[in-house]
C-alpha cells in the first residue's frame, strides 16, 4: 500500500481540536525487533453477580501512539482486569512504560500481570477494598526487577543479573495505577481504593465532570518536563480513596490522555465525558481513545468501569 | 489550567549580520531556514511541535521572524542584510526578553512547553567585550533551589566560523557540565565559511530531527548529533575541551 492510500485510512474518526499534521500524515511502521508487540489491544465486556445480574461494565484500550508508529517503536503502555476469586472486587491496572528504555513495554507487563496476581491474592476474602500499599509496591519493585533481570538474560544479556537496579531500570521502567473497586454497593455507592507510583492517573467521572484522585502533573510548573517515577526503582506510592456510583466510571489512564485531559476542565475533558456517559462499543472506545489532538502523540491507554444501575 | 493545547520545542536561530558576513556567507545563512521548512515538511510528528523564531544581529538586534509553526503558510521568511559591527550582548538581551514573553504567551493559551533550544552562529569576536558576558548571565543562570534567575533559560549552542574565536564561543555552551550538556561546533581553519554554514545548517536539521526523536523516546528537549554522524569539515567541542 502506498503512503497516500495509507493516508486516506488513517484519518481519525475522533479529532479534538487542532488534529495536527501527524494524525493525517504518520505512516504506522514496525518495530524492527519486536514483533510480537501488537499495536493496539482493547477488551469490553460485562462483569456478572453469581445469580447473572450485571455489576459493571468494562471498556479498555490501549493504543500505540503516533509517535512510536512513526519512529518504528513498540507501545509501551500496558492494561489488566480481573474480578478476583471470591467475585467481590474488580482490579484494574494501567502502566506506561518508560520512552526512555528501550524494553520498557517488559516492564510494564509485569508491573500489571504480578501486581494484579498480588492484589488477587490479598483482596480474596477480604471484607473490605484495603491495600497495604506501601509494601506492596515494594514487593512489586522486586517482582519487576527480578522479571526484568531474567527478560534481559533471556535476550541474551549475559551480565542481567549482575546489573545495578539503575542500569536496569535505564533499559525499562514503568509507571503504574492500580484501582480495586468493590462491587457490592454500599450505601448506593462502589468503594474504590487506589494506589500509583509515577503520572498514570485515576479519575471519577460523572455529572461533575472528571475527579481526579491525585495532583495534576506538571501544574503550576513554568516548563513541561516529563520526568516521572518508575518501578523497578523503589517509590513512594500516591494512595487515594472513593467511591463510585452508577452514572459515573472509573477511569484509569496514561499521560497519553491525562495530558491533553489536563484538570478534565477543556474541551477533551468535555468531548469524552460526553462520549463516555455510558458505555461505547468497545471498537468505539478504542478508536475515542486513538483521538487526534496536535502533538497528543503518545501511547493511549484506558480502562474504564461503569458499576451497574442496581 | 483547561486541556492543554499541545507539547512546543521552541528554537531560536541568532545569526551574525555584522559586515563580514557579506556575500556568500549570508547567503548561506539565507537558506538556512527554507532548508528547515523542507525537512519538516517530511517529518509531521516533529512539524506539529517546532516552533522557530530568527533573530538577527550587528550592533543591535532584531527579531526578524517571530516564534512561529514554519509550515504555517502565512509565514513570510526574511531577508537578511548586513549592517555594523558584532556585539553579542544584543541578541542576548533580545532572546531573554523574547523567550520570557513567548513562553508566557505559549502557556497563556494553554501550550505546554520544553526547554527552548538557541543556535547561535557567529563568524567574528564580540565588539562588546564586558557587556555580552552580562547580558549572557542573565539569560542562563538560574538556581533551582533558590528560585533565582530565569528559569526558562534554552540550551545554547554556539556555531562559530571563521573569524570566531574558538574560546569566546565556547563559553557561551549552556550547560556547559551535568547530565545534559550541549557543546559547540567550530568550522575547520581551511574550510570554506559559506560551505561550512551550510553543513552547520545540516547539523542543526539533524538535531532538531533528533530531538524530535528523542521526544518520541520520553526526554524533553534537544539533543545534538553523536560526534560520528558529523558531516566533514566541521567539528564539535565540549565546554571543557582544549585547542591544539
Amino acid at each position: 500500500m502506498s503512503a497516500e492510500d495509507m493516508t486516506q485510512q488513517c484519518v481519525p474518526r475522533y479529532v479534538i481540536g487542532e488534529p495536527g499534521r501527524a494524525a493525517a500524515l504518520v505512516v504506522p511502521r514496525p518495530s524492527a525487533d519486536l514483533w510480537g508487540r501488537k499495536d493496539t489491544v482493547l477488551d469490553g465486556f460485562q462483569v456478572d453477580s453469581p445469580n447473572g445480574a450485571a455489576l459493571a461494565y468494562v471498556r479498555a484500550a490501549s493504543v500505540r501512539g503516533l509517535s512510536h508508529r512513526a519512529y518504528a517503536k513498540v507501545r509501551q503502555d500496558a492494561y489488566g482486569v480481573r474480578v478476583t476469586g471470591d467475585g467481590r472486587y474488580l482490579v484494574v491496572a494501567v502502566a506506561d512504560g518508560l520512552s526512555a528504555g528501550a524494553l520498557s513495554h517488559v516492564a510494564a507487563d509485569t508491573a500489571v500481570n504480578r501486581g494484579i496476581r498480588r492484589l488477587n491474592a490479598l483482596l480474596t476474602g477480604a471484607d473490605q477494598a484495603a491495600v497495604e500499599w506501601a509494601p506492596f509496591f515494594r514487593d512489586l519493585a522486586a517482582d519487576v526487577e527480578r522479571d526484568c533481570r531474567d527478560d534481559l538474560f533471556d535476550r541474551g544479556v549475559a551480565d542481567a543479573n549482575s546489573r545495578t537496579l539503575p542500569e536496569i531500570a535505564a533499559t525499562m521502567a514503568t509507571t503504574v495505577s492500580f484501582a480495586v473497586l468493590d462491587l457490592i454497593p454500599f450505601d448506593s455507592g462502589h468503594r474504590v481504593v487506589m494506589g500509583t507510583v509515577g503520572d498514570t492517573s485515576v479519575w471519577v467521572l460523572g455529572d461533575g465532570g472528571w475527579q481526579p484522585t491525585q495532583p495534576v502533573k506538571n501544574d503550576g510548573a513554568d516548563l513541561h518536563s516529563s520526568a516521572t517515577h518508575a518501578l523497578p526503582l523503589p517509590a513512594e506510592p500516591v494512595r487515594a480513596a472513593g467511591w463510585v456510583r452508577p452514572g459515573e466510571a472509573l477511569v484509569v489512564m496514561t499521560d497519553g490522555v491525562g495530558d491533553p485531559l489536563g484538570h478534565g476542565t477543556g474541551e477533551v475533558g468535555a468531548r469524552l465525558a460526553q462520549l463516555w456517559r455510558t458505555p461505547p462499543h468497545e471498537l468505539e472506545f478504542t478508536a475515542q481513545v486513538g483521538f487526534a489532538r496536535k502533538t497528543y502523540d503518545d501511547d493511549r491507554t484506558v480502562v474504564a468501569v461503569w458499576p451497574a444501575r442496581g | 489550567m483547561e486541556s492543554e493545547r499541545g507539547k512546543l520545542l521552541p528554537f531560536y536561530l541568532v545569526v551574525d549580520v555584522s559586515y563580514s558576513m557579506q556575500g556568500k556567507k549570508l547567503d548561506a545563512v539565507g537558506r538556512i531556514i527554507p532548508t528547515i521548512v523542507d525537512a519538516l515538511a517530511k517529518a509531521p510528528i516533529l512539524s506539529d511541535k517546532v516552533r522557530f523564531a530568527m533573530i538577527d544581529f550587528a550592533d543591535d538586534a532584531q527579531v526578524r521572524l517571530p516564534l512561529c509553526d514554519l509550515l504555517d503558510e502565512h509565514i513570510v521568511l526574511p531577508s537578511l542584510a548586513t549592517r555594523g559591527g558584532t556585539a553579542f550582548g544584543a541578541p542576548l538581551r533580545l532572546l531573554r526578553t523574547e523567550i520570557e514573553s513567548n513562553i508566557k504567551q505559549l502557556k497563556a493559551d494553554g501550550f505546554a512547553v520544553h526547554r527552548p533550544a538557541v543556535f547561535f552562529l557567529s563568524d567574528g569576536e564580540p565588539t562588546d567585550p564586558g557587556a555580552w558576558e552580562s547580558a549572557f548571565t542573565d539569560l542562563t543562570y538560574y538556581d533551582k533551589e533558590k528560585r533565582q534567575g530565569f528559569p526558562m533559560y534554552p540550551n545554547v549552542i554556539p556555531f562559530g566560523v571563521e573569524g570566531a574565536v574558538p574560546t569566546t564561543l565556547q563559553r557561551m555552551i549552556h550547560p556547559a557540565t551535568g547530565s545534559k550538556p550541549m557543546r559547540m561546533y567550530l568550522a575547520d581553519h581551511n574550510q570554506d565559511p559559506a560551505a561550512a554554514i551550510t553543513t552547520m545548517a545540516e547539523i542543526l536539521i539533524s538535531s532538531i530531527l533528533k530531538s524530535g526523536q528523542s521526544m518520541a523516546m520520553g526526554n524533553s528537549g534537544i539533543l545534538l548529533p553523536p560526534d560520528e554522524d558529523l558531516p566533514g569539515g566541521v567539528k564539535s567541542f565540549g565546554a571543557d575541551d582544549d585547542f591544539v
